[in-house]
């Protein structure tokens, strides 16, 4: 790390520009909420309202400049307006644009300007014009603040960029930072920085070659635009601190089916170790063909306790998008929304996250109200088929008359929307929904411990429901055998597994030929996001021996009250399904004690385990690694371990800004590590 | 058709060799180091053990028990208690049905250069079990983690079979030895001399423990027995850690360590690299 770098590193750190950020007056003029003005133009308003009032701040040594000193202006309605909005509509999470992966990189090299040149009369393209004026003109103003600073070469990078096409790596690096500043400015959260080593490539590439920048002097840029993404994220709303997407996607194939994986890849994922920040959220596209250097350099950040790379397997995930209908060129330019969700950067207005299927409540209804009059197992699973395909229905067609907040500004990087003087919020090529699944392994758990005990031994089914209503209480033994005896998902036992299997397969079923009112698809996943605790707080104790009050696992993972045999077989166990059919996204999950790293070999050795999974079929994949009496101690003494840095669902934050329940569940987890 | 008692058994051991490797932990061995950190390995049969921080006296696994005097580890206890705070360590194994599990990874093992590996315990004190359950694998590297605390025919036997020996090197001191481990150690000696001057590769671990053996002395004389080792890969240090002593109370036993288990111990490794000798330090 250069002495520059520690220097902008350690004014983030100290939050020594949290001083310039300005309290908002609750008298503070809402000009953009007069109440003929077109929601659009509100969008557009605000966004300018807002730029205006931000004031140039400019850290020592800046070399990636833009730093947030307004925080989030209040939204475009009044409350009445807002009611009256969500009585009509569908509204999704905060109503907001959120989990898309702008195409930034169309913009940097064209330039704002030469996108305000195709803006025309209509209202969608004065929010446009009115959104990149109030962006270029704060860009003045950052511009003439670096020139008074003596930051001369702050300030010639401004004068170019974002309004004219950036030339060099670092004029590209600025417009990106700009870019991406006035969208969360905009109020649209959770959208993603996409591609990055793809469409900043060539401007480095031709930067090295033509001698503009050397190999150190372009990792210190790109070190600077890595700490530029963190001065600001306690500013971005999310369900928790650091649940902000701000994530980026590495190597993979490219449109046109070559291998992306380049120079730029590889410095990310060095910078990313080097500065073991929580952002930005590095995702590493792999395949068979991937060489085990990638993942070792991979296996660096887990080793640190980074919790990402996050692995996508493109031999699974082009295929499988494919089939669902995205044309080869889309599927092959996959990015990951801000979790795990497939996305295809400028060309979707997709809802990846816009329900969950929650699968082991799902089979603990079935158990506890039909399974009295089964015969078989068969005819039990038929009754959990006939739900399951009932709550996905339902799921959908409770979700009608949505409404999204424009976002004229966003707009700009989506295909046609210019063109078309369209609104992104209004949809774009693709417009799939996706479904999360919940309590996969306690669901195939609960199946399997059935067919055992109950189909198997003739454990009466009366038994079985007294002793899940007692909590297992006086049914001890009940209890051991249903917890330690039966099958579980994750030991490589085709017993559970294929339960597991079969659930995944019912659920692909279900969403096939449903469309949603926007004619898009809907896609099953293997995701949570946080309803792995929602959905948790409605069950009581369940047939796999699971007690009242333990929580789901988290995303695509084994149940939380089982030691496992160990990563082998958890990887067998979690690649028998054909996760091709369930492509909405979610990765398996796996802990790992700091213990495993404190020999140099077990970086191979855990890039060979990360291996193992791609080449078995696995989609995803995230590793933590964890220390329990760490964490233990973090609660107690947050002051000791503001760095400590952990997953929690699909991203990392950082341990002690999260609530007491997702500690719970990480330090549970831990528990089990492997 | 042999058996033997296993105590654990754990995939993705990563300190047991190369590679992915999944590790077989035979129960019973003949050596009482004062520094065990695997007491529940040391005897041959099945025992109960009982981790008791959590236990809420609730005398549920004393009503289920029927035998109050003597435990025979009928496992009563075990499916009573609602903390699941008991386990019974000590499976017996046919060695065909483990061969069988360890066989369907050899594609693991196989993508990364690894294998298997019996640790213990002493896995040559189940040695026929052992043999049997290799002879069984097919395309599988195999590995003993030992003591080298056996008689010559069974170590010659183990040297032929294995194809990577991870051999402890205790105490270079005769009489010290039979004090912290309870055995002679000229059998021992001779073992490393036999691997010294074999083809089976091998790495000679030595556990550092304060007070003990952290002097040059013992150093020396662990240099002085491979030097020249053509199948040697490596000298492996292990410094003792404090933790060794946690799960004592869980077998009924106590840890009552001779030596000052607070000292972290010193490292004499300049005869190693003096004599080009490859050797890496565990933390």
């Amino acid at each position: 790390m250069t002495d520059r770098i520690q220097l902008l590193k350690d004014q983030m750190w100290n939050r020594v520009h949290h001083a310039a950020r300005m309290q908002l007056d609750d008298a503070l003029p809402l000009c953009y909420r007069a109440p003929d003005m077109p929601d659009v133009l509100r969008t557009a308003n605000r966004l300018k309202q807002s730029l205006e009032m931000e004031q140039p701040y400019l850290f020592e040594g800046e070399l990636i400049a833009f730093t947030r000193t307004v925080p989030n202006l209040p939204m475009i309605f009044d409350k009445a307006e807002w009611d009256e909005i969500c009585q009509n509509h569908f509204i999704h999470e905060m109503g907001n644009v959120s989990n898309l992966s702008p195409d930034y990189g169309k913009v940097i090299a064209s330039g704002l300007l030469a996108v305000r040149d195709q803006l025309g009369a209509q209202m969608e393209h004065e929010a446009m014009r009115i959104s990149i004026d109030a962006v270029v003109n704060l860009t003045s103003r950052y511009e003439k603040a670096a020139r008074e600073a003596g930051m001369a070469d702050v300030a010639d990078v401004l004068a170019h960029v974002p309004a004219q096409p950036a030339r060099t790596f670092r004029e590209a690096l600025q417009s990106l930072r700009v870019l991406h500043y006035a969208m969360w400015c905009e109020g649209d959260y959770h959208n993603t920085l996409g591609r990055f080593d793809q469409y900043m490539w060539p401007y480095l590439r031709a930067d090295l070659a033509n001698g503009t920048e050397t190999q150190e002097s372009a990792f210190e840029l790109l070190e600077a635009f890595f700490l530029a993404c963190n001065r600001d994220s306690d500013l971005y709303p999310g369900m928790q601190q650091g649940d902000n997407g701000q994530s980026m996607v590495l190597g993979g194939m490219t449109p046109d089916g070559q291998d992306g994986y380049n120079l730029l890849s590889e410095m990310c994922l060095k910078a990313s170790a080097e500065l073991r920040l929580i952002d930005p959220k590095i995702n590493l596209r792999v395949s068979a063909q991937t060489p085990l250097e990638a993942f070792e350099l991979g296996t660096q950040l887990t080793k640190l306790g980074l919790g990402f790379p996050q692995y996508e397997n493109d031999d699974v995930a082009i295929p499988a998008l494919e089939k669902l209908g995205y044309a080869t060129p889309d599927a092959r330019n996959y990015a990951m929304a801000a979790c795990w969700e497939f996305i295809i950067p400028g060309r979707g207005m997709e809802i990846p996250n816009i329900g969950a299927l929650p699968m082991a409540n799902l089979v603990d209804e079935a158990i506890r109200t039909k399974l009295a009059g089964c015969r078989s197992m068969d005819e039990l699973k038929q009754h959990i088929r006939d739900d399951l395909f009932a709550t996905v229905r339902q799921i959908i067609s409770e979700r009608h008359d949505l409404y999204v907040i424009p976002s004229p500004y966003l707009s700009m990087f989506f295909d046609n929307c210019v063109e078309e003087a369209r609104d992104i919020s209004l949809g774009s090529t693709y417009n799939n929904w996706g479904l999360h699944g919940t309590g996969l392994a306690p669901a195939a758990d609960m199946l399997a411990a059935v067919e055992q005990a109950v189909f198997g031994e003739n454990l009466p089914v009366q038994t079985l429901l007294d002793a899940m209503e007692a909590n297992f209480h006086g049914y001890e033994a009940l209890h051991h055998h249903l917890k330690t005896e039966c099958p579980k998902m994750g030991n490589d036992q085709d017993a559970a597994d294929q339960h597991a299997s079969w659930l995944l397969h019912t659920f692909s079923e279900a969403v096939q030929g449903l469309r949603n009112e926007r004619g898009g698809i809907v896609r099953a996943g293997t995701g949570s996001a946080m309803f792995y605790i929602f959905h948790a707080n409605e069950l009581g104790a369940t047939a796999d021996g699971r007690e009242k009050g333990v929580p789901l696992p988290a995303n695509y993972a084994p149940s939380l009250n089982l030691k496992l045999n160990g990563p082998v077989s958890l990887i067998k166990s979690f690649t028998k399904p054909d996760l091709a059919e369930v492509i909405n996204g979610g990765p398996l999950t796996i802990e790992f004690s700091d213990s495993v790293f404190t020999q140099p070999e077990s970086i191979t050795k855990v890039a060979q385990l990360v291996r193992l999974f791609v080449l078995r079929g696995g989609h995803q994949l995230q590793l933590n690694t964890v220390n329990r009496d760490r964490l233990l101690d973090a609660q107690k003494h947050p002051e000791n371990h503001r760095n400590l840095i952990v997953r929690v669902w699909g991203w990392s934050g950082y341990f002690v800004e999260l609530d007491k329940v997702y500690q719970d569940h990480i330090i549970r987890r831990a528990e089990l590590n492997l | 058709m042999s058996t033997g008692v296993v105590f654990d058994i754990k995939e993705f051991a990563v300190f047991d060799g190369p590679g992915i490797r999944t590790t077989v932990f035979v129960k019973g061995c003949p050596l009482r180091c004062q520094w065990c950190h695997n007491p529940e390995g040391l005897r041959k049969e099945p025992q109960l053990m009982v981790s008791r921080a959590a236990c809420t006296h609730c005398g549920a696994c004393d009503a289920a028990c029927s035998h109050p005097a003597v435990c025979n580890a009928c496992g009563a206890c075990v499916t009573a208690c609602r903390g699941s705070l008991r386990k019974i360590v000590g499976e017996r194994w046919q060695a065909e049905n483990l061969a069988a599990k360890l066989q369907k990874d050899a594609d693991v093992y196989a993508l990364s250069g690894g294998g298997v590996t019996f640790s213990g315990g002493e896995p040559l004190m189940q040695w026929p079990f052992v043999k049997d359950v290799f002879s069984r694998l097919s395309g599988v590297h195999k590995a003993i983690e030992t003591s080298a605390y056996a008689s010559d025919e069974v170590f010659a036997d183990a040297m032929a079979c294995c194809d990577l020996i991870m051999m402890d090197w205790k105490v270079s001191d005769p009489e010290l030895h039979r004090h912290f481990t309870g055995v002679d150690q000229a059998p021992i000696r001779r073992h490393a001399q036999m691997l010294a001057a074999g083809d089976t590769p091998f790495i000679l671990r030595m556990p550092i423990i304060p007070g003990v053996n952290d002097n040059p002395a013992h150093f020396e004389t662990a240099a002085q027995l491979v030097s020249g080792a053509k199948a040697l890969q490596c000298v492996e240090l292990l410094p003792y850690q404090r933790a060794a002593g946690a799960k004592y109370e869980m077998v009924g036993m106590e840890y009552q360590p001779e030596f000052a288990d607070a000292q972290t111990p010193q490292m004499f490794t300049d005869c190693f690299e003096k004599a080009g000798i490859p050797y890496k330090v565990y933390r």
